[in-house]
């Protein structure tokens, strides 16, 4: 029998089916918490795998990747945290925390999952420093590395030249290079834009046994006995008077560089030395070490990238566990994650445990002396973090470009910046 | 439609032009006015009301005297220099030749590239140790040493004098090409009649046919300089140093890179003051006559 359905009697059925059906669509939405990740854009294809890799083990979770550059990464997230967009775990940076716990957009993921503490002992100090904000702990490392000197070993063999231990020797090296005919021993990350630029400069003055604060966080480097100061005036005299340095805007860029054989040494990312080395791409892969910082104190910065929660996940019990339990999946647990990065990346670490994997230190022996390392990881120290370094390191970092490139004398790039220094403490500590 | 009705509901003809103008014009740069009297640090979580100090801060910075400068050199060597190429190459897509419809069609070409793609461009051409004019210049014998186009201060300037000219001139040619095109040529041969030399010509028929539209050019290209941003950006990132650094890109630092809005929006505000004046100079200098007939 056939019944003949009106017009309106069919779009009401439609209606009712419509809504019966949503009924447990909606159910089933309401049980999957949809995460927000984001990220900077290094290795995507790794991080997209990671992600599914924990979304197979946790049904209930859906991650959602975002990625910026590198270059965009702190203003472009410093935004969408101002303006609530959607983000519950975020790379972070060390040297951002201070400020970014301040304004309110990190939870200490501590006060909410004690355990996380347990994971102390099982981390480099450095790095649990770097992801420590006023005695709590905002998360787990992503990554943590060094910023190091870093050498072409075979020009200084050819050269018959040894590995520098002072800034004087690295000038003398450059020099003797330069009377062989290479234009430019030194390549140097210089782009004002990025944070690791201020960050080499102050891994190169730990490496001189200097610091940049007191422990009063009042500034050392305008004086112009310090090694700060110092080191600024040898870069602006290698650049002016020597004209030993050639400048590229990127890692990314130095690594091709110094595949060209026109430069012998440079300061960067540990983890660059990986990519310098390999054999697929890099026409030079092999010939290139790192070495202990120059300087009397041979140090260096470390520091620790993490995974942070953001105070939109805290604030809904699903979303703060299904945060929490990411984290723990990509930076804790047994850290296959962290373990991965090393291997297949030469990406640094913070998790002790991995220092002594077969399997880490295997994948290490093909591009880096492990034992140099090391010893370098022993001497190295963190970055003075403060709530507004970030500020300040944005008005610093124009004036060292400047400065060594000799349209500033370097006192008055120091005393400008104490100055600026001392001006935001204020505003910030009130004294 | 008749005039009476235009007559008699004036506002709501001009509202749908004055309803976007205020809405993405005067209310950003309201916005803008009030945040420069705020102390507005974006990890702060109280913004109280300062006054001019935001000011004050901007004007003793020296990165905001060395980017006024700055941006002003380059507007007043852009806009004029945008023009005269503009001028020359309308004259000679307008000549009679084989390929004239490609080659017009080429030449609007970097007008229409992203600022972004152009300086990646010019970073090719241009990079100080694998750019391909210093390559060029090598192997031809005419340098004996990579010349360092985009870190040593004074030549960066003038590489992005360079790019940004080549990003400009299309539009000035094309605007220029329509005005060349709508002169009487019957005015160019009575003064050959008349024995008037070719600078003559130029000057007592060309320039002042042409006048209007280089008065809107001038004013548009020193506009389009003061406020360019995204060329500088991926080309030298306002460096070496503050050497390449406009207001624009100060706007940039100070609000995202020292997280401080409300000096980013003083800088901001002091920039739209700047355009006004230069707007305002430039209509200054012309006859009213010019104005009128423009």
């Amino acid at each position: 029998m056939m019944h003949n359905l009106s017009r309106r009697q069919l779009l009401g059925a439609t209606g009712a089916a419509a809504a019966l059906g949503a009924i447990p669509l909606r159910a089933i939405a309401q049980d999957v918490a949809n995460l927000n990740f984001v990220v900077w854009n290094y290795s995507l294809d790794t991080i997209q795998d990671n992600i599914r890799k924990f979304e197979a083990g946790h049904t209930d979770v859906k991650v959602t990747l975002t990625d910026y550059t590198w270059p965009d990464y702190f203003d472009t997230m410093m935004l969408r945290l101002r303006g609530n967009t959607p983000t519950h775990v975020m790379y972070c940076g060390e040297d951002w925390l201070p400020g970014w716990a301040l304004a309110g957009w990190l939870v200490p993921i501590e006060d909410h999952y004690p355990e996380l503490t347990s994971y102390k002992d099982k981390i480099a100090n450095y790095a649990v420093r770097d992801m420590t904000y006023k005695g709590k702990l905002y998360g787990l490392p992503y990554y943590a590395d060094l910023i190091t000197f870093q050498y072409n070993r075979k020009i200084l063999d050819d050269n018959k030249i040894t590995v520098p231990t002072t800034w004087e020797e690295v000038l003398e090296a450059s020099l003797k290079l330069k009377k062989t005919g290479m234009e430019k021993p030194f390549v140097y990350e210089y782009n004002q834009t990025l944070p690791n630029f201020y960050q080499a400069f102050v891994s190169q003055v730990y490496g001189r046994g200097g610091q940049m604060f007191d422990a009063d966080l009042n500034p050392l480097f305008s004086d112009p006995g310090s090694e700060a100061f110092k080191h600024l005036q040898w870069l602006q005299d290698a650049v002016k008077k020597h004209d030993i340095i050639a400048f590229e805007n990127h890692e990314s860029r130095i690594i091709p560089a110094m595949n060209t054989g026109k430069h012998a040494f440079s300061v960067l990312f540990n983890y660059v030395l990986a990519a310098m080395n390999e054999k697929a791409t890099q026409p030079l892969a092999g010939q290139f070490s790192m070495a202990l910082m120059p300087g009397k104190a041979q140090a260096c910065l470390g520091f620790c990238k993490f995974y942070a929660m953001t105070s939109q996940a805290a604030e809904d019990d699903k979303l703060r566990d299904s945060s929490w339990q990411f984290i723990e999946f990509m930076g804790g647990g047994d850290f296959q994650i962290a373990k991965r990065w090393a291997e297949e990346k030469g990406l640094g670490f913070a998790q002790l445990p991995l220092f002594d994997d077969p399997g880490v230190q295997k994948a290490w022996s093909s591009w880096i002396d492990v034992d140099t390392f090391k010893k370098q990881a022993t001497l190295a120290i963190n970055g003075t973090q403060t709530e507004w370094l970030g500020m300040w390191s944005g008005f610093f970092r124009p004036l060292l470009a400047k400065t060594m490139v000799g349209e500033a004398s370097v006192a008055e790039t120091m005393d400008a910046g104490a100055k600026r220094w001392l001006e935001l403490r204020k505003l910030v500590r009130g004294n | 439609m008749t005039t009476r009705t235009y007559d008699r509901y004036p506002m709501a003809w001009l509202l749908p032009v004055l309803v976007p103008v205020l809405l993405f014009t005067l209310y950003p740069v309201a916005q803008v006015l009030y945040t420069s009297l705020h102390q507005v640090i974006v990890i702060m979580p109280v913004e109280p009301f300062v006054g001019l100090e935001n000011y004050r801060q901007v004007v003793l910075s020296p990165g905001f005297r060395e980017a006024l400068v700055n941006s002003v050199v380059f507007a007043l060597v852009t806009a004029p220099l945008t023009i005269i190429i503009g001028f020359g190459v309308a004259r000679l897509l307008l000549m009679r030749f084989f390929g004239r419809g490609l080659l017009r069609a080429v030449v609007i070409l970097p007008w229409v590239l992203p600022g972004a793609i152009s300086a990646v461009v010019w970073m090719w051409i241009l990079h100080p140790s694998w750019g391909i004019l210093n390559l060029g210049l090598y192997h031809l014998g005419i340098i004996d040493r990579y010349i360092p186009w985009l870190t040593d201060p004074q030549l960066a300037r003038l590489s992005v004098v360079l790019a940004f000219v080549w990003t400009q001139f299309p539009f000035a040619s094309i605007l220029l090409m329509a005005a060349l095109g709508g002169i009487d040529r019957g005015l160019y041969e009575a003064a050959l009649v008349d024995g008037a030399n070719a600078w003559q010509r130029f000057r007592f028929i060309t320039f002042p046919s042409i006048k209007p539209v280089v008065v809107v050019l001038a004013i548009y290209q020193s506009l389009v300089a003061l406020t360019s941003y995204d060329l500088v950006y991926a080309l030298t990132a306002g460096g070496p140093g503050t050497a390449t650094t406009l207001l624009s890109f100060q706007i940039w630092k100070e609000s995202f890179s020292m997280m401080n809005f409300g000096t980013g929006s003083a800088v901001g505000f002091i920039l739209v003051i700047l355009s006004l004046a230069f707007m305002a100079a430039i209509i200054k200098a012309l006859p009213a006559a010019i104005i009128r007939s423009g």
